[in-house]
């Protein structure tokens, strides 16, 4: 997500996946898409139909492999070294769509003098601090130049040098670096109107000369010789990509996993974003970049954000050790920006915390900007385990969560909850995580283990209503069906339920740390009873109606009361929001999502010609279903061509028209030019489509990234193989190791485990397990774990197909079913062969079905910019053979048939077929 | 599982009221004879499945299990590719297939370090099901009367007619049908008579996300099918064809028919199916000539030797 | 093996789950059917020798075909069920009209049958129970016709070749048929029955042969797929030994009981086989796999 946000503005997929079916080309890469998003991939197959060219390009030759016209195997890990071949090729060909990139990225910018790039200091960026491993963006001179005499653009020297320090990434905040932009003293300018720029790309630290010489090196043949593929199946895929883009055809690239979970996953991103810009794809339809998420509502997880370091809507969570978190106007002043959308940042914030706080947040006590929680340390989900892993943690929550099998490292996520003093599962089936004390072939007997484990058990998704929001930011409502049976309630009644009864403990105390609780708004009781579709009367008691949730996430004008409702008139967008007290938003990006009473936008399901149907769902921002549109006009207003027109300037009416809503100030004529010194959204051009951006370009070159400006290629931290392309680096030198017994890392390049894993999804399984390895009829598509390899490596291991295998890292060891198969080939990479394995990591060992789990291989390691572990890459062994000891049983017995008792009121003839005709 | 199995066999499958054992009995015996008023033939309906848009995700098969709440098959790991279901039974009427065809291996196993990729790698997903033949074999063999032509002409088996004598199981020549071990009656597709009575399509066709299965009524799907073999022919798939949409000399067509590039038999499907009825006058005169020839030789014996 | 997967190596079409005791009805239907039809026909071509012979064959004949439908009915996936098939008639079905030749043959050849035993107890109805064994002869000639259509109209490997099945069936009944009739005769103390019918016996025996070498050369592929050249002697030796050999052999030399007997024995025991192998066809898995577990 920061690789997005880093790169247009927004921590999103820029198009919606019914889009892809206008590409002309779509690239898949570090996806599965049709294994891992079946239903979605309907549109890519549409684009297929109408004749694109849909290419993928993986270690493995997958069942998305099957169906793309284009199939190129690489390495796992060597991502970088593609994707900077292709943005070589594109620059050294010139295959460039000029007018986009001159006039929509940050392209003829101008950096600062000082900078320094890996090219220059072999493989590191200047402003590398080796005592933290990490960069320091101001040493580093990574910013624009200034005007005037060339002063370097900087922060006020009188900030604090603890505030330089948060820049370093160890304790980091993470803040709205998921959008990657708006961290100020890493912020490029000053002011994003007086950036220097040169317009003939000539000048020596301009973006494009810099970009230049840093993928010089990612020629075709390095490119061979890091990822395995031939010098033929690159240059094809070049002139692929490179022939669908321009004013006439657009191309789509799509990642999920394979790209995020890499020590250089942001980094993938950044590498794809520059290719895009570059290419003139992004605010296109058909084209931008497609991020796969890999659950149905991680979009949504990270926008009302369930991340420690973030408030809902990307605001930073303010963070003990940094003093202008103190106040909320140096915070403001700190953590906005002064142009660009997030120029309405203190609007955003003070709304936030009235809707937290209602009539106790006042302009006096600074709106309870105190209450809010501060972080002051690490509390990311692989800190947290490494840190419950060390006894540091009492007790916790888990709620639909698996980490004791899912989580990196899995040996390491069950010895921390074996230190716990108590855990909370809440679930629907006993998972790992809740049997972890009973059921973990590799745990001591549970007489030594001290947790005390309480399993609530929890609705399923029918059973209960809420939104989801998509990968394409799109909010849904699901409609509950039925009641939970028995004690299941859902998470929402559970921690309603909950932070009453705390608020009844803590009723009446005068104590202050108790007062943001005792005064956090909390009334989301239903007025009546709610009702089943059926027209029943719900037997729960307690359910919170999520629907005052969203209301409240929407936003509300507490000076003006609504006649029909009774209560404080909704808002319908963001746009309405002010920063002195008299509005109230739980998530700003989000607003608008229930502008009057009874319209939940999320529950609208209007079908009509249009294709974009925006009368179905909601997405943010405003119901925008391509961001950036702006830039698939020219910089006159007009479409780039006829078949790609999506939004443009009617110079009639002045104003924004299109088949999308515009991205963009509606009435900003397309040839406003900001006045110096211009503030907010007035600093932006009319002609610079990425809005939330200090200068409204797309950034080529983007330093708010903790790990560089410009993507490099390493080697993840567990490889074969040293850096080719950068040997004294062989991987990222700001990625966090965690040091501990049960996280012990074989670094690049390592002998002991010369063969390179990956994981990777089936169709039938999804994560660890709990929500379909309690279920027949995916268990009998994919009853046990197994690994892929190729013939060649099982012939050299003497393994056999359908006999087992044992693999080992320098974390654990496991057996799997031996899937020996031509999918996966060996590689050439750097004059050696090297071999790959995939194996899926669905199984653990609770469950109908059981088996090895491939978490317990992976190891804990951290991206700097958002805590992503490494699981698509790591060095293993593997051999024929078995485990000693026994193999896990399986902790539920299988569903017996008739898995249903008849139906009731139903004739024998009305039964489901499956039933008929039991002898009787 | 048995125990269970037992135990829910036992329950009424129905909420029609109790009855004591003699009227159990002569309702038993009455019932299988009674006749209701037939319902009015309705346009042909089928499947037409284009194999080169499969993506196996195996939704098919389980929006087929859950919705006639069929059994899992057990869990048996086949190792072949990803087809662990094996087969079309009484409990599986959706079987996805997969068949991998990949050129020789790099040739690192050679020793050498280039790498030759060859370009024809392919990887064919198919779903199988009943192909509801227009004159099906198994109608013809079934004595009962069980399986019959329904009112949108698909095979339908009246699972509570069957008496499991399994003459449909050897007459098919794609291998569709099994007896379920619980009853031992016979088992197939239904193209969810049930759901189409109500005006829907059937579960595995609403639930497949690329649309490989298309549903509805024949000659619209033959048409559809046509195209598409045209397009493909433009796009350069040349050995894309149709099977089972037009009668051959040797059996008729298929109300649930395929598109697939490569042999029949690749797929695990009969390269020339043949109608067995085809033989069986003939079958017949054998026979009878067999008995005869019998027959007349004792008489003639018997007759010239009687005295 | 990988680059192996697929289902170009396996088998298509589904066994039915009939195995020996389909061989077993065989038998049974075709000793009964034919002991009726050997009796019947000797009865209306000689009454005068035949009679009273016939008058024990058409119970034994009874006895041996309720044995049969027990066996039928009691292989059906649902026994209890079995009168569903009385719900329809299909012509086009071979079980169908099976079912229905056997039903309706049953019912005059219950009547012949009690007629015969009254006739021995005193009670003479001759006219009825000529009418009975005349009404019967089709059905039961249908009753032993319908077995072989039904084993090779299907899509069963090797049964969808065997083209001669049904004749060598319906031509086998009558072979035992008349076998058993001799030996009927040979017990009941009739030397001019025992007579022509030995001669009868050794005229079947050798007619026999022409659909059994028909559905032998029908087979002769499918058999080369399953079973080693060894096998194939073994089994094809005994067949014919057992089956032809043998009878003929013990008929010719003696028309002593114990051999005609022993004739009898060996004819049935080498039926048997034949009709054994042939249902275990669609079990027996190519030799190419079984060789190469």
């Amino acid at each position: 997500m920061p690789g997005l946000g880093a790169s247009f503005g927004r921590g999103a997929a820029t198009n919606y996946q019914q889009d892809m079916a206008n590409s002309d080309c779509i690239l898949f890469m570090g996806s599965n898409m049709a294994e891992a998003q079946p239903v979605g991939f309907r549109w890519p197959m549409e684009a297929k139909e109408k004749g694109a060219t849909l290419i993928h390009v993986d270690p493995r030759f997958t069942r998305m492999s099957a169906v793309c016209d284009v199939y190129v195997g690489i390495r796992s890990g060597s991502d970088i070294a593609f994707l900077g071949g292709l943005v070589n090729y594109v620059l050294s060909n010139d295959r460039w769509f000029h007018e986009y990139v001159l006039a929509y990225t940050n392209a003829s910018t101008i950096i600062e003098e000082g900078f320094r790039d890996t090219e220059d200091l072999a493989g590191l960026f200047s402003g590398f601090d080796s005592q933290d491993d990490a960069y320091d963006a101001q040493q580093g001179h990574w910013g624009y130049e200034e005007p005037g005499n060339g002063r370097q653009a900087e922060q006020d020297a009188s900030k604090d040098t603890s505030q330089a320090k948060s820049a370093k990434g160890r304790h980091g905040l993470h803040g709205h670096g998921m959008d990657g932009n708006a961290e100020p003293h890493t912020s490029p300018s000053k002011d994003g109107t007086a950036e220097l720029r040169d317009p003939t790309l000539q000048h020596p630290r301009c973006v494009m000369q810099i970009l230049r010489r840093h993928f010089a090196r990612y020629t075709p043949e390095v490119v061979s010789e890091v990822c395995g593929c031939t010098v033929e199946e690159f240059m094809r895929v070049a002139e692929l990509l490179c022939s669908n883009s321009g004013r006439d055809r657009t191309t789509c690239i799509a990642y999920a996993l394979g790209w995020t979970q890499h020590t250089t996953g942001v980094q993938i991103i950044r590498t794809a974003g520059i290719l895009q810009l570059l290419l003139g794809n992004v605010g296109r339809p058909g084209g931008g970049i497609m991020a796969l998420r890999g659950h149905s509502t991680i979009q949504g997880a990270t926008d009302v954000s369930t991340l420690y370091d973030t408030l809902p809507g990307y605001l930073p969570q303010p963070a003990a050790y940094d003093g202008t978190h103190e106040k909320l106007s140096s915070y403001i002043v700190h953590e906005g920006m002064a142009t660009g959308g997030w120029a309405n940042f203190s609007k955003y914030i003070v709304s936030l915390l009235k809707a937290w706080y209602g009539d106790a947040a006042t302009p006096e006590n600074d709106f309870a900007f105190s209450w809010i929680p501060r972080v002051d340390a690490d509390y990311s989900a692989l800190a947290y385990f490494d840190r419950m892993s060390k006894g540091g943690v009492k007790g916790y929550f888990l709620t639909g969560q698996n980490p004791a099998g899912g989580g990196p490292n899995a040996g390491l996520h069950r010895a921390g909850l074996r230190n716990l003093e108590w855990l909370v599962v809440l679930d629907w089936f006993q998972t790992e995580s809740a049997l972890f004390w009973k059921n973990d072939p590799n745990a001591p007997p549970p007489s030594e283990i001290k947790t005390e484990v309480f399993f609530i058990p929890a609705a399923a998704a029918q059973e209960k209503e809420g939104s989801l929001t998509n990968t394409q930011r799109l909010l849904q409502w699901h409609n509950k069906a039925l009641d939970p049976s028995g004690d299941c309630r859902s998470d929402a009644w559970f921690l309603y339920n909950l932070g009453k009864r705390l608020k009844q403990l803590y009723a009446g105390s005068t104590d202050p740390k108790d007062q943001p609780l005792l005064n956090l708004t909390w009334d989301y009781d239903f007025d009546e009873q709610p009702r089943l579709p059926d027209g029943t009367l719900s037997r729960i008691e307690g359910e919170p109606d999520l629907e005052k949730v969203l209301m409240e996430i929407n936003g509300h004008r507490l000076d003006e009361t609504d006649p029909h409702s009774g209560r404080p008139r909704l808002v319908s967008g963001f746009s309405e929001l002010k920063d002195d007290g008299t509005t109230a938003c739980g998530c700003w990006v989000y607003s608008g999502v229930f502008p009057e009473p009874g319209r939940n936008r999320t529950n609208e399901r209007k079908i009509t010609d249009d294709p974009f149907a925006p009368e179905w769902g909601f997405a943010w921002p405003n119901n925008i279903r391509v961001l950036y549109n702006r830039a698939s006009a020219d910089p006159e207003g007009r479409p780039w061509s006829e078949r790609k027109k999506l939004v443009w300037w009617d110079f009639e009416k002045r104003r924004w028209v299109g088949l999308d809503k515009p991205d963009f100030e509606l009435d900003k004529p397309p040839d406003y030019k900001p006045p110096p010194g211009a503030t907010g959204m007035a600093a932006i051009a009319g002609n610079h489509p990425f809005t939330m951006k200090c200068d409204g370009l797309g950034w080529l070159y983007s330093p708010g990234i903790k790990d560089g400006p410009l993507p490099t290629h390493y080697e993840p931290v567990e490889s074969p193989l040293g850096n080719l392309l950068y040997p004294k680096h062989n991987s990222n030198p700001t990625v966090r190791l965690f040091e501990g017994p049960l996280n012990h890392i074989a670094h690049s390049p390592t002998a002991d485990y010369p063969v390179v894993a990956t994981t990777f999804r089936l169709t039938e399984h999804y994560l660890s397990g709990p929500m379909s390895r309690f279920n027949s009829w995916l268990n009998e598509l994919q009853p046990e774990m197994f690994a892929e390899l190729s013939p060649e490596l099982a012939a050299e291991r003497g393994i056999v197909h359908g006999g087992w295998m044992t693999i080992r890292t320098a974390r654990g060891r496991i057996e799997a079913r031996a899937m020996v198969t031509r999918r996966l080939r060996p590689f050439v990479v750097e004059g050696r062969v090297v071999h790959q394995i995939g194996l899926p990591f669905h199984w653990a060992f609770a469950g109908e079905v059981v088996g090895s789990n491939a978490n317990d291989l992976t190891a804990l390691l951290a991206d700097p910019n958002v805590s992503m572990h490494e699981s698509k890459a790591f060095a293993c062994q593997v051999e024929a053979g078995r485990l000693e000891g026994h193999a896990p049983q399986p902790t539920v017995a299988a569903a017996p048939w008739p898995t249903l008792d008849p139906i009731p009121d139903t004739p024998a003839s009305a039964q489901p077929e499956g039933k008929l005709g039991h002898g009787k | 599982m048995a125990s269970r199995e037992k135990q829910l066999s036992a329950l009424l499958q129905t909420s029609d009221p109790p009855r004591g054992l003699v009227s159990q009995l002569v309702q038993r015996l009455i019932y299988p004879f009674r006749y209701g008023e037939p319902p009015k033939p309705r346009p042909p309906t089928g499947f037409y499945t284009d194999t080169t848009v499969c993506i196996g995700c195996k939704a098919c098969e389980v929006a087929c299990k859950q919705w006639n709440q069929l059994p899992s098959d057990g869990f048996n790991w086949s190792g072949n590719s990803y087809d662990n279901t094996a087969e079309l039974s009484a409990t599986t009427w959706r079987h996805v297939k997969f068949i991998e065809q990949f050129g020789e291996g790099s040739s690192a196993e050679r020793g050498s370090l280039d790498v030759t990729v060859s370009d024809h790698n392919r990887w064919l997903m198919m779903s199988d099901v009943c192909k509801h033949c227009l004159a099906a074999p198994c109608h013809q063999a079934c004595p009962t009367g069980a399986i019959i032509h329904n009112e949108f002409e698909n095979v339908y088996i009246q699972a509570d007619i069957c008496n499991g004598c399994s003459c449909c199981i050897a007459a098919c020549p794609f291998g569709v049908i099994t007896r379920d071990k619980v009853g031992g009656h016979s088992h197939k597709c239904t193209l969810c008579y049930d759901r189409q009575r109500d005006g829907l399509e059937p579960a595995c066709a609403k639930a497949c996300p690329t649309q490989s299965i298309h549903f509805g009524p024949v000659d619209e799907l033959r048409e559809m099918a046509r195209k598409r073999v045209e397009e493909l022919y433009r796009r350069g798939v040349p050995e894309a064809y149709l099977y089972g949409d037009a009668a051959t000399d040797t059996y008729s067509e298929l109300h649930s028919f395929y598109l697939l590039v490569d042999r029949p038999s690749v797929y695990g499907l009969p390269d020339n199916p043949f109608n067995p009825w085809l033989h069986m006058m003939g079958d017949y005169f054998r026979s009878i000539a067999g008995g005869l020839a019998a027959i007349v030789a004792l008489f003639v014996v018997v007759f010239l030797l009687r005295s | 093996m990988p680059g192996e997967s697929g289902y170009a190596h396996l088998p298509v079409t589904k066994v039915p789950g009939w195995h020996g005791l389909i061989a077993w009805d065989a038998l049974l239907n075709g000793m009964a059917t034919g002991l009726f039809m050997a009796a019947a026909v000797s009865e209306l071509a000689a009454p005068a020798v035949f009679t009273p012979v016939a008058k024990v064959a058409y119970p034994v004949a009874l006895a041996l075909l309720l044995v049969d439908l027990g066996l039928l009915v009691s292989d059906l996936g649902d026994p209890l069920r079995f009168h569903h098939m009385l719900r329809v008639f299909k012509p086009r079905s071979p079980m169908s009209v099976g079912t229905w030749c056997l039903v309706i043959f049953s019912l005059p050849l219950t009547a012949a049958a009690a007629l015969s035993v009254l006739s021995e107890l005193g009670i003479d109805f001759e006219r009825a129970r000529i009418l009975a064994v005349v009404v019967a002869l089709p059905f039961g000639f249908g009753s032993a016709a319908y077995k072989g259509v039904l084993l090779s109209t299907n899509a069963q490997p090797g049964w969808k070749d065997a083209r001669w099945m049904g004749g060598y069936l319906t031509n086998s009944a009558l072979l035992m048929g008349c076998g058993e009739l001799l030996v009927l005769s040979a017990l009941m103390g009739q030397p001019q029955a025992t007579a022509i019918l030995r001669i009868a016996f050794i005229v079947l025996l050798v007619l026999n042969l022409i659909p059994l070498g028909l559905l032998f050369a029908n087979l002769r592929p499918t058999h080369a797929r399953l079973y080693t050249r060894g096998q194939q002697w073994l089994v094809g030796v005994l067949m014919f030994a057992a089956g032809t050999l043998i009878p003929l052999g013990l008929t010719f030399l003696n028309d002593g009981l114990i051999f005609i007997c022993g004739a009898l024995i060996s004819l049935l025991l080498g039926s048997w086989l034949i009709r054994f192998v042939y249902v275990k066809i669609p079990h027996t898995p190519p030799l190419e796999i079984r060789s190469g577990e």
